[in-house]
């Protein structure tokens, strides 16, 4: 069970690795505010299985907050984009 | 020990944000770089057995400081390079 936890780590890991390239790298805003959301996908998936590395549920109430927020940033972004914020 | 890869990938890419964040012309781009941050350190938050703490970086630095940029950015100049030319910077403000 533990090589499974191991696994996923790296998986995650990774993931923010290639988003933060896609992040530096990308030659529009709309790629670096699509980069921020995966982070923030990303994100929300470690602090849910921290909080089962941890043993405790109740952390799981951080990542339901966080993915109900994290979308307000990326919709702003994207009004500002569209002009019609 | 078992989640030793994951936070050193993120205080290595909190180090990178900040950087971009300060030395990034786009402000838009450095707003961007800001919800990484805070991304980040909610996470490192959560880690060091403080959720309180992250809950509260979380509802702060992700929405509210992320509106309130924008809402500045909208109403004054996108670009740094835009501060030098005066009177467009003063009819922004206005």
């Amino acid at each position: 069970m533990t090589y499974i936890i191991y696994i996923a780590f790296i998986f995650m890991a990774a993931g923010l690795i290639f988003s933060a390239i896609r992040f530096v790298k990308g030659p529009t805003a709309g790629d670096r505010t699509v980069a921020l959301d995966t982070l923030t996908t990303i994100g929300v998936a470690a602090l849910v299985l921290l909080g089962y590395v941890f043993q405790r549920f109740v952390y799981i109430d951080v990542a339901l907050v966080y993915a109900v927020l994290g979308f307000i940033g990326v919709i702003v972004i994207a009004r500002y984009l569209e002009g019609a914020l | 020990m078992i989640y030793f890869i994951l936070i050193s990938v993120l205080v290595v890419l909190i180090i990178g944000a900040a950087v971009y964040a300060i030395r990034q012309k786009d402000l838009l781009y450095a707003v961007i770089a800001t919800g990484i941050i805070s991304l980040i350190l909610s996470i490192l938050f959560y880690m060091l057995q403080a959720p309180d703490v992250a809950l509260t970086e979380a509802a702060i630095g992700v929405a509210l400081t992320t509106i309130i940029f924008i809402i500045t950015i909208r109403n004054t100049v996108r670009f740094e390079d835009e501060r030098d030319k005066k009177d467009k910077f003063k009819s922004a403000v206005k």
